[in-house]
C-alpha cells in the first residue's frame, strides 16, 4: 500500500529539480585543491604595487598554479598547468614573480606562461621543443621594464645543450638566444642588473664535475667571459651544488665538501671560492644542508645557511660585501634539539628570517641576532613541518609574521603569530579512491534482537525487559537533549537538519602518497580524521571493506590494514605478500570475506561455499571462476582477435528495483531483463569499440553492440544498472553511421519484445545458468543514442534506498569540470524517433527523440563550481528513498545529495512549523474562550423554549 | 418540543368534531342517488387516503381491471431505469475518465441507483402484488432487475475507461517477482 502510494508522489514529481541558491552549501560541498605546495614554488607576492595587500601564490606538486587568499584560504584563481604539458609528473617547474608587478611567470616541462597575478589570466605561452626548462629567471634590468610593465625572462631550456633564451615579458617572444655547444650539463641561470650568469656542470676527466660560469650581456646575449670553478672534488652530482643565488644583489653558488666539513661559498663573477668550516661542536652527521636566501635585486646581500642532523638543527647567517664580495659570517642562530623550518621574507632592502621548530616560532633581521619577535607553538602530533612560505610586517618595534606551512598531514595551514587561521586539506588533490563507510550500523541491536530471537519465550521477555531498563540510561541524557532537539528543528530547515535520515556518512578517501582521510557528508564534509596510512609514493588501493565498525582497506600490494571509523585508528596491519589486481567481495557473507586476485586472473584462495568469481586477467580475458576451485577457470571469454577489453563494470552491489517491469501506455507490461549476473565488458580495437553483456555464471554472451570510427584516445566510459546500461565514447563519420562527436548510447534490456510476456522462462521464479542450456535467455534490447556537447569521462548512477525513486545517470565532464545528473527518462530509448508521440506514449511520458541532447543546466549538480580533474565519482543511498548521496573526487573533491524525484519524503521550505503551532494554539485558546460561551447559550435556548 | 409532547400527554383533549369528521370516510352513497351528478368542482377523491382505500376496496371497480392497470403501472416502473441509461451514458462519456471529483461523485451516483434499486425490488412492487397479479409480477420484476443490471454495466464500463478495474497485467505486476537465478557472482572488475 505505501509502496504504491511512495511510487505515485514518485511519478507525480518532475522530472528534472535543480539546484536552488540557496541550497549551495547546505546540501553540497566543495575543496578546490591545488595540491600539495612545492617547497621552492610557494611564496608571497605582492601583485599590485600600489597596495600592500599580498597573495599567496604556489605551484603545486600536481602542476596546479594557484593564488590563495592569505585571508580565509581561498582560492582566487587556479590554473592546471599539465593541460599543456604531456610530461607533468617527472619535470621541474620554476614559478618567479617580480614584487609589486601583475604578472607571474611559470614554466613546467617544455613550456613557459606567463599570467596576471590578480586574475590567473594567461598573458603568452611559449613551448620549447629542446628539452625541459631548466630554470627561469626574471630579469632585474632598468631597460627591460616594457611598456606591458612586466620584466623579460631569461629561459634555460635543453637536456644536454643549453640554450638561454630572453623573452620579451610583454608577448613572449625571443629577444636573442645563446647556445652553449661546449655539452656541458646546463644547471641554472642567475641574473644580475647588466650581466646574466650561466651555471653549467662540465664534466671532469676522472670524476666530479667543475662548475662553469659564463657570462653573457643582458642586453646582446654575447658571451663576454666564462670561469671554470675547480669543484670536482666536491661535487659528483647535480643535486651536490646546494644553492645558486639569483637575482640578487650579488648572486652565490654554494656547495660542500664530500665530507660536510667545509663550506664553499662562490660570488657569481668571481673566481674566489671563500671557505668556511661548518662548525658541528657535537660531530653527529650532518643530514642536510640548505641555503636560504632572498631573491631580490634591492634586497641586502644577506644569506643564511641551515644545517640539520638527526636531532639538532641550527642556522649561521651570512652578509656579502658588495664592494669587496667578500663573504663574512655575521652571527649563528643557536642550536636546539629539534628540527627547524626557515623562511625568508624581504620588506624593501631589508631581509628577515623565520624559524620555525616544533616549540616555537621567532622572527629576526638579517642584520642583527636579535629576535624581533617570538610565539610559542605547539606541535600536533603527526604534523611535522616540511617546508614554509613567510611574510613578516615590521611595526615600530615589534614584527608580526605570518607564514604558511605544508605539514606532513599534507594539510597546507596559515599560522599568524602562532595562531592558526586556516588549514587547507591538499592531500585530499592526490585522491586515488573513496568508499563509503557505514557508520554505526546499528549490529548491537540486530545481535541483541538476534539473541532474543533464539531464546524461549519467558527468556526473550526478561532479555528485553532488561535491555529496555539498560536504555533508560541514556534517558536523562535524551531528556536533557530534547529542548535543544525541538528549538533546532524548529529554527532551522528540514533540509539542512537531516542527519538522522543517515545523510550524516563518512567517506574514507584513500591519497596517493599513503594517507586515508575520513570525510564526515553530515557536517559539511568536514575531515574527522587524517591518518598516515602507507608508507609509499604511490599508494593503490583496491578494495576498502566494511565491517562493524572497522574498514579493511585492501591496497594492490596485497597489504590489509584495518582501522577504526570513528577514530581513525589504526587496528592491524597485515603485510602483503602477492600483488592483487582485483578484490571480489562476497558482500552478502555476513563477515564479509574478500578474496583477492592475482594479476593472471587466478583467485588466491577458494572457499568451499558456492559462488563464482569474475576476474580479468592481464592478456585481456575476463575469467570466471568457482568460488570452490582455484585452479582452473570455468569460463573464459577472449574478445575477437585485435580488440583488448578496456573496462569491465558490473551492476551496483546495492541495486534495488521497485517495479520488475514498465508499465506501457496501455496498461499492459514490459518486463524488464533482471540478472544481478550481468556484467558489461568494453573491448576496444583499432577504431572500434565493442559492448559485450556477459552472464557471468556462464560466461554466455548475452548481447554484443560495436561502434565503429571511434577513436579510442578519448575517454569510452560505461556503466550498468538495473535493466540498462549506457556508454559514451567519440565517433568519426563511416560508411553507416553521420554522426561525428561524442555520443551517449543507452540500452535497456526486456524479456521479451512483447508486452505481457516473460520471455522463454514463462512464469519460472529462478533459474540456473549452469544446468539450464537456455537460461538465462538473451534479452530484448531497446537502444538509443545521442549526440552530447562534450566528453564524459566517468559515469555512475544514483542509488537510493528502494529503487523507487527515478535514477539519475551521473557524469562527469573533464572538459567544463562539473557533474552532471542527466535523469533516466530523458535517456529513454523507447522515445518515438521522427513522430510525435501517440497519446499513450505521452502517458507513459515519452517524449519526441532529439539526436542532440543538450546538456540542460539544471543537471547540474556542480551549479557553477569549478570541480578539476575528478576520477571517480561514487553514489550511496540514505534512510530517506527520495535521497541519494554522490561524491567526486581527484583533485577536487565534491560532495552533493540528489533528489531524482524531488524530495517527497521530507518537508519543504515552505513548511513552517511555527506557523503551524501557532495555528493550533490560537485555535486551541479559541476553543477554550468559546466553550462556555457555547454552553451557556445552548442552556438558555432550552429554557427559554 | 420536549415541553410541548409532555403538556399533551399531560392533557389528553377530545379531537374536535371537525377533525373527527375529516378523517372518517364518506359514507357511500345512496344507490338511488348514483345517477344525479356531482356538482361541478367536486371531487369524490379529496383525500390520498380516501381514495386507497376506494381503490382498494374491491366492491368498487371490477378486480380484472385493477389487476390490469397494476401490471401496467408495473411495466412502467419496470422500463424506468433504461429510460436513465442514454442520459447517464452520455453523461459518462461527457465527465472524462480522469479521477477528478466530479467524475468519481456520477460514478458512485451511477452505482448506488442500480444497487438501491435491486436492493429494493420487492418493495418497488410491493403494491403491485396481488393474488392474480403475482405470476405476472415476476417477468416484470426480472425486467427491472435487468434494466438496473444495465445501468450498472454502464457504470462498470465507465470505471473500466477510467482504468479503475484490475483487468490489465499493469495491475497485478506488483504480485510478481523477480526471477531470481540460482547461482550468484562476485565481481572482481579493480
Amino acid at each position: 500500500m505505501w509502496l504504491q502510494v511512495v511510487l505515485l508522489l514518485a511519478s507525480c514529481a518532475p522530472l528534472v529539480l535543480a539546484i536552488f541558491a540557496d541550497e549551495v552549501n547546505h546540501v553540497d560541498f566543495h575543496y578546490a585543491l591545488l595540491g600539495i605546495p612545492s617547497a621552492q614554488r610557494t611564496f608571497f607576492h605582492r601583485p599590485s604595487s600600489s597596495s600592500n595587500a599580498s597573495l599567496l601564490y604556489t605551484l603545486s606538486e600536481k602542476s596546479f598554479l594557484g593564488a590563495v587568499n592569505p585571508k580565509d584560504g581561498s582560492i582566487v584563481w587556479r590554473q592546471n598547468l599539465a593541460r599543456w604539458s604531456s610530461d607533468a609528473a617527472a619535470v621541474e617547474s620554476f614559478l618567479r614573480a617580480g614584487d609589486g608587478e601583475n604578472t607571474i611567470v611559470s614554466a613546467l616541462g617544455g613550456c613557459v606562461s606567463s599570467w596576471g597575478a590578480l586574475d590567473g589570466k594567461l598573458s603568452w605561452m611559449r613551448h620549447f621543443s629542446n628539452g625541459p626548462v631548466r630554470d627561469l629567471e626574471l630579469l632585474e634590468h632598468e631597460s627591460s621594464i616594457t611598456n606591458f610593465n612586466s620584466r623579460d625572462v631569461i629561459t634555460l631550456t635543453g637536456d644536454k645543450t643549453g640554450i638561454i633564451r630572453r623573452l620579451d615579458g610583454g608577448s613572449g617572444s625571443t629577444k636573442w638566444e645563446f647556445q652553449d655547444e661546449s655539452g656541458d650539463l646546463p644547471f641554472q641561470v642567475s641574473t644580475s642588473p647588466a650581466e646574466i650568469f650561466y651555471v653549467s656542470l662540465q664534466p671532469s676527466l676522472l670524476k666530479g664535475y667543475k662548475i662553469k660560469v659564463t657570462v653573457l650581456d643582458a642586453r646582446t646575449g654575447q658571451q663576454t667571459k666564462h670561469q671554470i670553478l675547480s669543484s670536482e672534488n666536491d661535487i659528483s652530482t647535480p643535486e651536490s651544488v646546494l644553492f645558486v643565488g639569483s637575482n640578487t644583489a650579488s648572486p652565490i653558488i654554494v656547495w660542500t665538501d664530500k665530507g660536510q666539513k667545509t663550506l664553499r661559498i662562490n660570488v657569481v663573477g668571481t673566481k674566489q671560492v671563500h671557505s668556511v668550516s661548518i662548525e658541528n661542536e657535537t660531530g653527529e652527521e650532518i643530514r642536510r644542508v640548505e641555503v636560504k636566501a632572498p631573491r631580490c635585486l634591492s634586497c641586502l646581500p644577506h644569506f643564511l645557511v641551515h644545517y640539520e642532523t638527526d636531532s639538532s638543527s641550527w642556522a649561521e647567517v651570512y652578509h656579502t660585501d658588495l664592494h669587496s664580495l667578500a663573504v663574512s659570517k655575521a652571527y649563528k642562530l643557536p642550536r636546539v634539539s629539534e628540527k627547524s623550518v626557515f623562511a625568508t621574507s624581504t620588506r624593501f632592502a631589508d631581509v628577515y628570517f623565520t624559524r620555525i621548530t616544533e616549540s616555537e616560532i621567532s622572527v629576526m633581521s638579517s642584520a642583527s641576532k636579535d629576535v624581533l619577535g617570538k610565539w610559542l607553538r605547539k606541535q600536533q602530533a603527526d604534523a611535522h613541518v616540511f617546508h614554509a612560505a613567510s611574510e613578516v610586517v615590521i611595526k615600530s618595534d615589534s614584527a608580526a609574521v605570518r607564514f604558511a606551512t605544508v605539514l606532513d598531514s599534507g594539510d597546507w595551514e596559515l599560522v599568524r603569530n602562532g595562531a592558526t587561521e586556516w588549514t587547507r586539506h591538499e592531500a585530499l588533490a592526490g585522491a586515488v579512491f573513496a568508499s563509503w563507510v557505514e557508520m554505526d550500523g546499528g549490529e548491537e541491536l540486530v545481535h541483541e534482537l538476534e539473541i532474543e530471537g533464539h531464546e524461549s519465550l519467558y527468556g526473550a521477555y526478561v532479555h528485553r525487559v532488561k535491555r529496555h531498563t539498560r536504555d533508560l540510561q541514556h534517558l536523562t541524557r535524551w531528556l536533557r537533549e530534547l529542548p535543544k532537539r525541538i528549538f533546532t528543528s524548529l529554527l532551522t530547515d528540514e533540509v539542512s537538519n537531516l542527519d538522522g535520515f543517515g545523510l550524516a556518512k563518512l567517506i574514507l578517501v584513500a591519497t596517493q602518497n599513503g594517507r586515508l582521510l575520513a570525510i564526515d557528508t553530515g557536517k559539511d564534509g568536514s575531515v574527522s580524521w587524517n591518518i598516515k596510512a602507507a608508507e609509499t609514493d604511490n599508494w593503490t588501493i583496491k578494495a576498502i571493506a566494511t565491517n562493524s565498525g572497522f574498514a579493511t582497506i585492501h591496497a594492490e600490494d596485497g597489504s590489509s590494514l584495518s582501522v577504526n571509523i570513528t577514530t581513525g585508528r589504526i587496528i592491524s596491519r597485515n603485510p602483503g605478500t602477492i600483488r592483487i589486481k582485483s578484490v571480489a567481495m562476497l558482500t552478502d557473507e555476513p563477515s564479509g570475506i574478500v578474496i583477492g586476485v592475482k594479476y593472471d586472473g587466478t583467485p588466491l584462495q577458494s572457499i568451499n561455499r558456492p559462488g563464482h568469481i569474475v576476474t580479468l586477467s592481464d592478456d585481456g580475458r575476463a575469467l570466471g571462476w568457482s568460488i570452490r576451485n582455484n585452479k582452473s577457470p570455468l569460463w573464459e571469454f577472449l574478445p575477437p582477435r585485435g580488440q583488448r577489453i578496456t573496462q569491465a563494470t558490473c551492476r551496483p552491489s546495492h541495486d534495488p528495483v521497485a517495479s520488475i517491469g514498465k508499465v506501457l501506455g496501455d496498461r499492459s507490461v514490459l518486463y524488464k531483463y533482471l540478472n544481478p549476473n550481468l556484467a558489461l565488458i568494453t573491448a576496444v580495437g583499432d577504431n572500434s569499440a565493442t559492448f559485450y553483456l556477459l552472464d557471468a555464471v556462464s560466461g554466455k554472451v548475452l548481447h554484443s553492440t560495436v561502434q565503429t570510427g571511434v577513436d579510442t584516445k578519448q575517454p569510452i566510459t560505461s556503466v550498468i544498472s538495473e535493466n540498462w546500461f549506457a556508454y559514451s565514447l567519440w565517433t568519426d563519420v563511416t560508411a553507416t553511421s553521420d554522426a561525428k562527436g561524442y555520443q551517449l548510447s543507452i540500452s535497456e534490456l526486456y524479456e521479451s519484445s512483447v508486452p505481457n510476456d516473460r520471455g522463454p522462462l514463462g512464469s519460472a521464479n529462478n533459474y540456473s545458468s549452469v544446468y539450464d542450456l537456455d537460461a538465462p535467455p538473451r534479452p530484448y534490447v531497446i537502444s538509443q543514442s545521442f549526440m552530447i556537447p562534450e566528453s564524459i569521462s566517468h559515469m555512475g548512477v544514483t542509488q537510493t534506498r528502494q529503487g523507487i525513486t527515478i535514477r539519475q545517470l551521473l557524469c562527469t565532464l573533464p572538459a567544463s569540470n562539473a557533474v552532471i545528473g542527466i535523469p533516466r527518462p530523458v535517456l529513454d530509448p523507447r522515445r518515438p524517433v521522427g513522430r510525435d508521440p501517440t497519446a499513450s506514449e505521452t502517458e507513459e511520458g515519452l517524449f519526441k527523440y532529439a539526436p542532440f541532447l543538450e546538456f540542460d543546466g539544471k543537471w547540474y549538480l556542480t551549479h557553477s563550481r569549478d570541480i578539476a580533474d575528478i576520477q571517480g565519482i561514487i553514489s550511496s543511498p540514505t534512510l530517506l528513498e527520495s535521497t541519494s548521496l554522490v561524491f567526486a573526487f581527484g583533485v577536487d573533491i565534491f560532495g552533493t545529495r540528489v533528489t531524482p524525484s524531488q524530495a517527497f519524503d521530507i518537508l519543504g521550505r515552505g513548511f513552517s512549523k511555527l506557523q503551524l503551532l501557532a495555528t493550533i494554539t490560537v485555535l486551541t485558546v479559541g476553543v477554550i474562550i468559546l466553550q462556555p460561551m457555547a454552553r451557556k447559550k445552548e442552556v438558555d435556548l432550552l429554557w427559554q423554549s | 418540543m420536549a415541553s410541548s409532547s409532555s403538556s399533551s400527554s399531560l392533557h389528553p383533549e377530545p379531537p374536535p368534531e371537525w377533525l373527527t369528521r375529516l378523517h372518517t370516510p364518506l359514507p357511500p352513497r345512496p344507490a338511488r342517488t348514483s345517477h344525479i351528478p356531482d356538482p361541478p368542482g367536486y371531487s369524490s377523491k379529496s383525500t390520498g387516503k380516501q381514495r386507497n382505500q376506494q381503490v382498494l376496496s374491491p366492491s368498487t371497480r371490477p378486480a380484472i381491471e385493477t389487476d390490469t392497470l397494476k401490471l401496467k403501472k408495473a411495466w412502467e416502473i419496470a422500463f424506468a431505469p433504461s429510460k436513465q441509461i442514454p442520459m447517464n451514458a452520455i453523461m459518462m462519456y461527457m465527465s472524462g475518465n480522469s479521477l477528478q471529483i466530479f467524475s468519481i461523485m456520477m460514478v458512485f451516483m451511477l452505482f448506488k441507483a442500480p444497487i438501491q434499486g435491486l436492493l429494493m425490488t420487492n418493495t418497488a412492487f410491493a403494491k403491485f402484488e396481488t393474488d392474480g397479479t403475482r405470476a405476472k409480477l415476476r417477468g416484470v420484476k426480472a425486467v427491472y432487475v435487468l434494466m438496473q443490471l444495465l445501468l450498472l454495466g454502464l457504470g462498470v464500463w465507465k470505471v473500466n475507461t477510467m482504468g479503475l478495474l484490475p483487468t490489465t497485467r499493469s495491475d497485478w505486476l506488483a504480485w510478481e517477482s523477480e526471477r531470481q537465478p540460482l547461482e550468484r557472482a562476485y565481481f572482481a572488475f579493480g
